[in-house]
């Protein structure tokens, strides 16, 4: 039963024009009333009590997960409100969650958890590693080392579209370093680094086992074969040109780069 | 899928699946391997049943996406049984002739079938082409047979028929002994007698026991263990099982890298259609021994492939080696005695017990039984994955079945044993191939990359090529590997451009000697070998960079490109190519390169009908 | 626990199963030379400056000495040409990365560095031979893990952890994890200054 909106007047307490606006705005906007809203703050305030996530460690911990969920979008550029962040990073946590009891939280399953986080996220998100070292009660000093020990992990966002170029024997006989310089060359970024409109990541591997294609450039999950340098810079511009065709609408906004990627102007 | 309880249960599967099969019927085998994939195979095989649906041929005719079939130079490849008709380079513009005339018609279509390249006669048979005729195929084989996401089809072959064997008619220590008697060595490198290993693990004090399949194939050019594991995931499974039984490990793992998703894929559909048809799991075929697989992905270090290293990482761990004083069979995941074996080494099992170790030891030399798969690629006709039995010369490798060098190019030199082992000149061709032969060169067999190089090949380039990779690769623990690498890839930049004197060469020698001597793992023992080997038989490559030459025009700095005035025509294409706007010049008439704004990147060399662009060495221009 | 007999440099020493050839060494105040090794940690077996010869049954082999587990007839060389310039050339890598006390201390032995009196109370190192492998500049860091291994093991702090891997590995402070301030990874610092130089 929807209860009949009163105006709202506060007992005791003498509110800025600002806030009068602010009050206004949110009687308009949402189905509760003021007395609705602090009754619920009640409730959260002494569930929130009664879990000691007003005394430390809790308050600390929940403290940090706040600011590095606020930082971990604006970096994103994603979201700017400090409830939104904290909602997505509540459905990432959860993710994880559910990431890590697939393995049973065991602890030997730090590689395989991570690699399943790198897939979804595309790189390794601060927040997630975090959360990863709280269930699985490894120390943050083993994991960095663990996702910075293996290629398959980026601890920066990566662009929209990963490009590999194999570098393995067979390739690097048939002229492999050539497509790289090429990529490297249309590109404008050196191998490991992500252009700076956020389109491109360019990686170097070590064979992917397509020798007889080969030199081999992997574009996302396309193949690319039996190329010569001067191929490169035109496969690479109807990446950009598929991009522009799709409408702004659709683009997702793009990660920016982590100040942390080695010294690059990009 | 009902659950085999017993050895005849698998027997009498085999017979209804046989009975099934229709021999008359036909049936189109296209490759599906991760090569073929990048060819376009995916596409074929809709375009097939588009092209079925459309002639009416629906539910007449099989398909079956195989495993790799080897032949990779040739891919898409489609083989059309019963005929074993041999389609190579399939395009989808193919297709409807395909089903029309040999389908429906029973005629062979020319210009997709192989043409001798000494003969120029067509080769209609996959098993005649000269590519396949002169390889043992004792292993890889049955990749083109089978399905590679069925397990009947492996079944109907006579899969899993070592195992019901070893389970009813042999105990585990005569399976052991077998496998002892086969001199079964392992073929992941380094090539220790695989029955002397499991009899260690199994007397090794400590439960439980486990047993590990290699397939963290990190050398580059090789590929021959994703092919197994893409294509045939049974047999390698199969053959873990004895292996287990033998041992008595009730555990145990496939470590699959993480740049191989379809062997990730296809290996864990092979365990699910394992566990449905009761052949893992508990009191497996009702013969009371219990085994479970779990699959650990690699997530990108060449280093994690070390034994110790691997363990560490299925451990969640960084794959860093550790001391092997006391081995990992004694001592080896969660300090608990392990078995690692490569995955061509478990694949071999099945065989062995099938059809007994004499019949293995009639393969191969005295020391060396069996097969290998090689992984022959680089400048050579016939790229793609060879069985060959060991003792074959690398003459015939690279040139009866590799078909030799393209493009009327000399051969160089051959590649073996990836970073770890060294390059064998052409002097040396003749070396039979095994495990033994090739260290006495300075190289080894290794895993089985083949990596053949031509004349434009330069092999300090090469030199520097391995220990850049080695220097990445390695775990960097370790002061003589780390530092070593560090400062052999300092010199070799060096070399290649042009700045190094004799000083540095001893430099290069005396720091290999401390690599190889004092590091923690054999990452660093085998590190200095491409080096030293290309030092032995390619000196004067090297005195030649010192004097500021690079003599296969290959290293950068020492090279020029120059249009010869005489044979441009003013096309102007490579004008269009270059990316730094270096070459000038009017239509129709003469254009040069500006050095100075070159980047040397060869767009010009490769774009040119004219053969007008040539590479000069630097000291020339000066 | 049984006893086990060895020959180290041309004395017969005992052992217990179990002992590196180092501890039996150091308990026999035999001198191997060591760098990332320390008796409260785990043996780490990266320096290799204690590479050692050892002869079994006609094999010679070399094998680091914190790491490898003593044995009964065993014949180890503590000091060869071959061990020595093993050594040398290990020192000669390192000093140019860490050119500080301990590490000149360790060179002087094998003659690659003197130490000169300036005055009374001040001496300097100075090297002998050529410096063969230079470095851009020093880090001051050899990557003998101590630090990482104290915090970890004795501490339970893991404050400081490696990253990255083969040339590229380096040590790294993690701001997540709650430093005490014990300094101890200061003290164990062979390479020199140690906070100063970290890199985040």
């Amino acid at each position: 039963m929807k209860k009949e909106k009163t105006k709202s007047h506060f007992v005791g307490v003498r509110l800025t024009e600002e806030q009068k606006k602010a009050l206004s705005k949110l009687e308009k906007t949402s189905d509760l009333s003021k007395t609705d809203i602090l009754l619920r703050g009640l409730e959260l305030l002494s569930e929130y009590y009664s879990l000691g996530l007003d005394r430390p460690p809790l308050n600390v911990e929940l403290k940090k997960l706040e600011e590095e969920a606020m930082h971990h979008f604006q970096e994103l550029k994603r979201i700017k409100r400090r409830e939104e962040s904290v909602r997505e990073m509540v459905q990432e946590l959860r993710d994880i969650d559910k990431i890590i009891d697939e393995y049973n939280g065991d602890k030997s399953a730090l590689i395989q958890i991570l690699l399943k986080i790198q897939a979804k996220n595309h790189w390794l998100p601060k927040p997630a590693l975090m959360w990863v070292s709280e269930r699985l009660d490894i120390p943050m000093s083993q994991i960095l080392n663990v996702a910075t020990f293996y290629k398959a992990f980026s601890l920066d966002p990566q662009g929209e579209h990963l490009v590999r170029v194999c570098l393995g024997t067979a390739c690097h006989v048939r002229g492999g370093p050539k497509i790289l310089d090429a990529a490297e060359q249309f590109l404008g970024v050196e191998s490991g680094e992500t252009t700076s409109d956020l389109k491109f990541t360019l990686e170097s591997v070590n064979c992917i086992g397509c020798c007889a294609l080969g030199p081999v450039m992997v574009v996302d999950d396309e193949y690319h074969g039996k190329l010569d340098s001067s191929k490169v810079g035109e496969i690479l511009s109807n990446y950009r040109m598929k991009d522009m065709d799709r409408s702004e609408d659709k683009r997702k906004a793009l990660p920016i780069r982590h100040e942390m990627r080695r010294g690059q102007s990009g | 899928m009902k659950k085999l309880q017993s050895a005849s249960d698998v027997e009498k599967l085999r017979k209804e699946l046989l009975r099934k099969q229709d021999s008359s019927k036909s049936c189109i085998s296209v490759c599906s391997g991760t090569g073929c994939h990048a060819y376009g195979c995916e596409k074929v095989v809709s375009a097939f049943e588009n092209e079925l649906k459309k002639q009416k041929l629906e539910g007449k005719v099989e398909i079956k996406r195989t495993g790799c079939h080897g032949f990779c130079e040739k891919g898409p490849i489609v083989v059309i049984y019963p005929e074993e008709i041999c389609y190579l380079q399939v395009k989808i513009e193919d297709i409807p002739d395909i089903v029309s005339q040999t389908i429906k018609a029973g005629k062979t279509i020319d210009r997709l079938l192989y043409t001798d390249l000494k003969t120029g006669k067509k080769v209609v048979h996959e098993s005649e082409i000269p590519f396949y005729k002169n390889q043992t195929r004792l292993i890889f084989g049955n990749n083109r047979k089978i399905e590679s996401k069925s397990i009947d089809d492996y079944i109907a072959l006579g899969g899993y028929n070592a195992l019901v064997k070893a389970f009813s008619e042999i105990t585990p220590e005569k399976v052991l002994e077998e496998i002892k008697k086969a001199n079964l060595r392992g073929r992941g490198g380094g090539g220790f007698p695989a029955g002397i290993k499991w009899e260690s693990v199994r007397n090794a004090p400590g439960e439980p026991k486990y047993v590990i399949v290699n397939c963290d194939e990190g050398d580059p050019g090789a590929y021959m263990d994703r092919s197994l594991m893409e294509g045939n995931p049974h047999s390698v499974i199969e053959g873990l099982i004895i292996g287990a039984y033998a041992i008595g490990s009730h555990e145990g793992y496939i470590y699959v890298r993480q740049e191989y998703p379809l062997a990730v894929e296809n290996t864990e559909l092979a365990i699910k259609q394992a566990e449905e048809y009761g052949l893992l799991g508990k009191d497996i075929l009702g013969s009371g021994f219990d085994f479970t697989i779990k699959i650990h992905r690699g997530a990108g270090a060449f280093v994690s492939g070390e034994s110790s290293a691997l363990m560490s990482a299925i451990e969640g761990k960084v794959g860093e080696p550790r001391p092997k004083y006391i081995h990992t069979s004694e001592k080896g995941l969660w300090d608990k005695p392990t078995c690692l074996n490569n995955v061509e080494t478990w694949a071999n099992v099945p065989f062995i017990i099938n059809k007994g170790a004499d019949w293995f030891g009639n393969m191969g030399t005295d020391n060396s039984k069996g097969t290998k798969i090689f992984s022959l690629v680089g400048n050579v006709n016939n790229t793609g994955l060879v069985e060959v039995p060991m003792g074959i010369t690398l003459r015939e490798i690279i040139y009866d079945i590799g078909g030799g060098i393209p493009n009327g190019k000399k051969f160089k030199a051959v590649q073996t044993g990836g970073p770890s082992g060294g390059c064998i000149p052409e002097i040396q061709l003749d070396l039979p191939v095994d495990f033994d032969e090739l260290n006495k060169v300075g190289s080894m067999m290794g895993s089985g990359g083949m990596i053949v190089m031509d004349e434009d090949t330069c092999m300090v380039d090469i030199a520097r090529y391995f220990v850049k990779f080695l220097s990445e690769e390695s775990c960097g623990k370790c002061t003589p590997c780390r530092e070593g690498l560090r400062h052999m890839l300092r010199i070799l930049d060096d070399i290649t451009a042009g700045k190094a004197t004799e000083k540095d060469i001893k430099l290069l020698e005396e720091i290999s000697e401390v690599v190889k001597e004092a590091p923690l793992c054999a990452l660093g023992t085998t590190a200095p070998n491409p080096v030293l080997s290309t030092l032995k038989y390619f000196r004067d490559e090297y005195e030649a960079h010192l004097q500021g030459e690079c003599p296969a025009k290959v290293c950068k700095e020492l090279i020029q490109y120059r249009i010869d005035p005489e044979k441009c025509k003013g096309c102007g294409l490579c004008l269009k190519k270059c990316p730094t706007g270096a070459i000038s010049g009017e239509k129709k008439g003469v254009h040069t390169i500006d050095v100075e704004k070159c980047i040397k990147c060869g767009a010009c060399f490769e774009v040119c009908n004219f053969d007008a662009v040539s590479k000069i060495s630097s000291k020339e221009r000066k | 626990m049984k006893s086990i007999s060895l020959t180290i440099d041309g004395r017969n020493v005992k052992a217990q199963k179990g002992m590196t050839i180092l501890q039996v060494a150091q308990s026999s105040d035999i001198e191997i030379p060591t760098l990332c090794h320390h008796e409260d940690l785990e043996p780490y077996g990266a320096c290799r400056l204690c590479t050692v010869e050892t002869i079994k049954n006609d094999k010679t082999k070399l094998v680091a000495a914190c790491c490898y587990p003593v044995e009964d007839g065993l014949i180890v060389k503590t000091s060869s040409e071959r061990v020595n310039k093993i050594r040398k050339i290990i020192l000669e890598l390192l000093l140019p990365l860490a050119p500080t006390g301990p590490l000149y201390a360790l060179a002087e032995k094998y003659g690659l560095c003197e130490c000169v009196k300036k005055s009374d109370e001040e001496s300097e190192w100075r090297m002998i031979k050529e410096l063969r492998f230079p470095a851009e500049k020093p880090t001051y860091c050899t990557l003998c893990g101590l630090c990482v291994r104290y915090c970890s093991e004795i501490k339970k702090g893991n404050v400081i952890g490696f990253i990255g891997r083969g040339v590229d590995r380096k040590i790294s402070l993690v701001p997540e994890e709650n430093c005490g301030f014990c300094r101890d990874c200061e003290n164990i610092c062979e390479g020199g200054k140690f906070l100063s130089l970290l890199e985040l």
